[in-house]
């Protein structure tokens, strides 16, 4: 008899475990699925942010609680590819789309404008990037302008440097590295690409 | 042995298609160009496939336009220069004249040469009316005084020192129509030799050549372009920058023979004293300014100066030890010669230095042996190692130096340091080895060259030959002095045979040999703690320090073969002003050559000059003097023009050859590579990954774990039932 209910309780315990586990991993596989649904739908908002505040030059909000704005916009037609940028590199703004990162030179301005973006959805496409392609980038006036791409690099994220008193706009476009991992690391992916001149 | 002759004079022609030279800015008519002194690698195809032996990376013009700049200068300058020679001393007031001519307000920095030794202790802004006087502090603090009050709108004048000779001066706010004078005061010793008592006072910074490698981080990057800061006035517009010079000489003797090398002058006066100005009232600032007077009497040996700060007494001593009579015999010697033709000696610089070489290869004899090297971006050894100087071998060394013309970058060093390597070729017992430099120094990295040289040059003599107009006289003397040789300088080719045969006259005779200098009384810290070696005529000069006054300096040596000594009583001591300062100014000297030599680390050194500089009120490479005229005067909103004041050409350079045609074509290419040679700073790039990949497949991991756990409890299950 004691046996049996012995039995009985390490069953159920067992049942709720299974179904713990199985209700983790369809909340991990829906939270994760929703990564790359938030990355593009966000981009949706964005894009109508974007133009809008382009347009009236005045800052729109893609939507009522986001801390970040929009700053400007990058594509590279060969692989058709495209995003809004946002400003500041908060985790939350990253979700949502490219952040330029505080410091560095805004859009269309002399200087290096450093973007950086997960590599697994708004920057996936740079490891298709090739030295030579055309990239468009355009900052809060919305003007698109032609930058050629120059080089690639690996870094450690604690040793990347950008030249100061850079004539013309550059872009460096960061993500991490290496690009098929699942887990962190401290190397970086960086593309740049200098402002085509005229 | 002429077989080993590895260079003909077509060659030597063919290796000067290289870009030139000199790191510069230049004003041209139409607005200003910018040439920044950052160089890059820039072999033309010729060249690089004809030179064997190639020296470091070409370096080359590189000019960068500015937009914006395209309007004529704001800020007019004047300078009147205020001499007052008392002695072996001279103090120097330096009066700047910044007169705004434009509708904007405007910061102007002005790039400008001072004696090298000189130390500059007082700073005065006139501003209508008002005198602000400046006050030293640690250079840094001076730059954020001056930074802030330009942001308030204050008008404020900041003394900075870029090298021991060279100095900006930067006034804020000088409104439309205004005019704001800066008055600077040095002191300096005097150099003198044989008798004869000279002073030069540099006018104008000759551009500088920076070398590619020296460019390592920011700081460097900052320097090169401080110090290539200055827009160079087109000739073609005339000359700018006048200066008007008057010297109060008070020598202390009866001068005689004064006599002003390049520019003319009226002398006024009679018995101990001579009042000197320019005949012409004022000239451009182009080149150097050299007074040179003796005592028309006995050449003075000796003099004694003192100065009591506080509880301390500084003296400085100037003992010429005689010059022996005879003619003796001249043992063999060995000479290499290092002559440069980079791009900033075209022109008559060019023609001064071949001469110069030429008539020292026509003194060499048969039993002296001798090398020349020359160097520009490239350089090249006429023969694999010192030779005989047969006659077929001088011919051919002549013939070599008649066909060198001036053309790119100037890379000093590999030439400094293979002309130090000594092949042994002569017995050093018996031989002197000699190396004789001619140059205009016009090189942003002296301290590069100065390592080199060492404490002792090893087992080589420096010569320094400075050429043209506007040498880089501390470069020059500095090699000289920690190369245990002599300077002297060639400004005109009229001067070529006298002065080098003087100095081939003075390196060929012998120096004083174990010269020793003893104190008595309370000792006396003296400097230099190593004694140079003396050449004939050339006195010992000596700073020092005690807590009292008494007591004894003895001097000592060997002259040929006869032992010579010399005493001086410091109750003799004629009291001046300047002492302690230029005591403060030799210890910083010191302090740097012991900088060079490792034997006190960057961070101590630093410290020292800086407790030195705050301590004698003097500018240093750690103080700065600085002004600050509490009144604001720029409306707030008017933004501030800031503007490099153009500065002229050095008298004979070339600036067709320097700034036209090709060579502007080919710095113009080499902007982009500028951007490369940019100083970085450091980015730290975010984590980037949502690894939602790997949430996805975890998730499906555990969920597909549950489940199977799920399915096998409730197949167990139904078994233990049925069963």
């Amino acid at each position: 008899m004691t046996h049996t209910r012995r039995n009985t309780i390490r069953r159920r315990l067992a049942y709720t475990a299974c179904i713990a586990l199985c209700g983790f991993g369809i909340a991990t596989t829906a939270s994760s699925a929703a990564i790359p649904l938030e990355a593009s739908l966000k981009q949706l908002l964005l894009e109508r942010a974007y133009d809008r505040s382009v347009e009236t030059q005045v800052k729109h909000k893609p939507w009522a609680w986001a801390d970040m704005t929009t700053v400007g916009k990058i594509s590279h037609p060969r692989l058709k590819q495209s995003a809004i940028i946002l400003s500041a590199g908060s985790y939350e703004a990253m979700r949502a789309g490219p952040t330029l990162m505080g410091g560095s030179a805004k859009i269309g301005e002399a200087g290096t404008s450093v973007i950086a973006a997960h590599r697994d959805t708004h920057f996936a496409f740079l490891k298709d990037v090739r030295v030579g392609d055309t990239i468009r980038a355009s900052g809060e006036d919305g003007k698109a302008r032609a930058y050629r791409v120059t080089h690639m690099e690996v870094v450690e994220a604690d040793e990347f440097t950008i030249p100061e008193d850079l004539p013309e706009n550059a872009l460096a476009l960061s993500t991490c590295y290496p690009f098929g991992s699942v887990r962190g690391g401290t190397k970086r992916y960086v593309v740049h690409a200098i402002a085509d001149k005229g | 042995m002429s077989s080993s002759l590895s260079i003909s004079t077509p060659k030597a022609a063919a290796t000067r298609c290289f870009l030139p030279a000199a790191s510069m800015l230049l004003a041209l008519p139409a607005g200003v160009a910018l040439l920044v002194g950052t160089a890059t690698p820039a072999f033309s195809k010729d060249a690089a496939a004809t030179s064997e032996k190639k020296g470091p990376q070409s370096g080359t013009l590189v000019m960068r336009t500015k937009g914006g700049e395209k309007l004529p200068p704001a800020i007019q300058l004047g300078t009147d220069m205020d001499v007052t020679v008392s002695g072996n001393i001279a103090r120097v007031r330096v009066t700047q004249v910044f007169r705004n001519r434009s509708q904007d307000w405007v910061e102007g920095t002005y790039l400008y040469p001072l004696s090298e030794g000189a130390a500059v202790d007082s700073l005065k802004m006139t501003v209508g009316n008002r005198v602000i006087i400046g006050k030293i502090k640690k250079r840094e603090e001076a730059r954020e005084i001056y930074e802030t009050a330009k942001a308030q709108g204050k008008k404020a004048g900041l003394v900075e020192q870029q090298r021991p000779n060279m100095f900006t001066n930067s006034v804020a706010n000088i409104g439309p129509g205004e005019t704001v004078m800066v008055v600077i005061e040095y002191q300096m010793p005097l150099k003198q030799l044989d008798g004869i008592f000279s002073m030069r006072l540099p006018l104008v910074v000759g551009p500088r050549y920076v070398p590619p490698h020296s460019i390592t981080d920011k700081a460097a990057l900052d320097d090169a372009k401080t110090v290539t800061a200055a827009p160079i006035a087109s000739p073609k517009d005339g000359k700018i920058n006048p200066v008007s010079i008057n010297v109060d000489l008070a020598p202390g003797f009866k001068p005689a023979n004064i006599d002003s090398a390049y520019h003319k002058v009226y002398i006024d006066g009679k018995g101990k004293r001579r009042a000197i100005s320019l005949a012409k009232g004022t000239v451009p600032q182009d080149r150097d300014f050299e007074l040179s007077w003796r005592s028309a009497s006995a050449n003075p040996v000796l003099s004694l100066y003192k100065e009591q700060v506080q509880d301390k007494h500084y003296i400085m001593a100037s003992i010429t030890p005689p010059v022996q009579d005879e003619k003796s015999y001249i043992p063999p010697r060995e000479m290499v010669f290092v002559i440069d033709n980079s791009g900033s000696m075209s022109g008559e610089s060019m023609v001064e230095a071949k001469a110069s070489l030429i008539h020292a290869l026509g003194t060499l004899r048969p039993r002296d042996h001798f090398n020349i090297i020359r160097f520009d971006d490239t350089m090249e050894l006429v023969f694999d190692t010192s030779i005989a100087a047969t006659p077929e071998n001088i011919e051919a060394a002549k013939t070599f130096t008649n066909a060198l013309e001036a053309d790119g970058g100037t890379e000093m060093l590999p030439a400094l340091k293979a002309a130090l390597v000594d092949h042994q070729v002569t017995d050093r017992s018996k031989v002197v080895r000699q190396v004789i430099f001619l140059t205009d120094g016009n090189i942003s990295n002296e301290d590069e060259m100065l390592e080199a040289i060492g404490g002792d040059a090893g087992n080589s003599r420096v010569f320094t030959v400075g050429i043209g107009s506007a040498p880089n006289n501390y470069l020059m003397n500095r090699m000289a002095t920690n190369g245990r040789g002599i300077y002297t300088n060639i400004a005109d080719t009229k001067e070529v045979t006298v002065r080098m045969a003087k100095l081939l006259d003075m390196l060929s005779r012998p120096s004083v040999q174990d010269l020793q200098v003893s104190v008595t009384g309370n000792g006396f810290d003296l400097t230099p703690k190593r004694l140079p070696d003396l050449y004939a005529g050339e006195p010992l000069v000596l700073l020092g320090v005690s807590d009292s006054m008494v007591g004894k300096v003895t001097v000592s040596g060997l002259i040929g073969k006869k032992r010579w000594k010399q005493s001086l009583d410091l109750v003799d001591a004629i009291a001046s002003p300047s002492v302690a300062k230029l005591w403060a100014r030799r210890r910083i000297d010191d302090i740097e050559a012991d900088r060079i030599l490792d034997k006190i680390d960057d961070k101590e050194a630093d410290k020292q000059i800086t407790q030195l500089g705050l301590d004698f009120h003097i500018v240093t490479s750690m103080t700065s003097l600085v002004a600050v005229d509490e009144t604001p005067s720029r409306p707030k909103g008017t933004p501030l023009r800031v503007e490099d004041l153009p500065i002229n050409l050095p008298k004979g350079w070339d600036f067709d050859h320097l700034f036209g045609g090709e060579t502007a074509q080919a710095s113009l290419a080499n902007e982009v590579t500028l951007a490369n040679r940019q100083a970085t700073k450091k980015f730290k790039l975010p984590q980037t990954a949502t690894n939602y990949m790997g949430g996805l497949l975890g998730g499906l991991l555990a969920f597909l774990i549950g489940a199977f756990g799920l399915i096998t409890l409730r197949r167990r299950h139904k078994i233990t039932k049925d069963i």
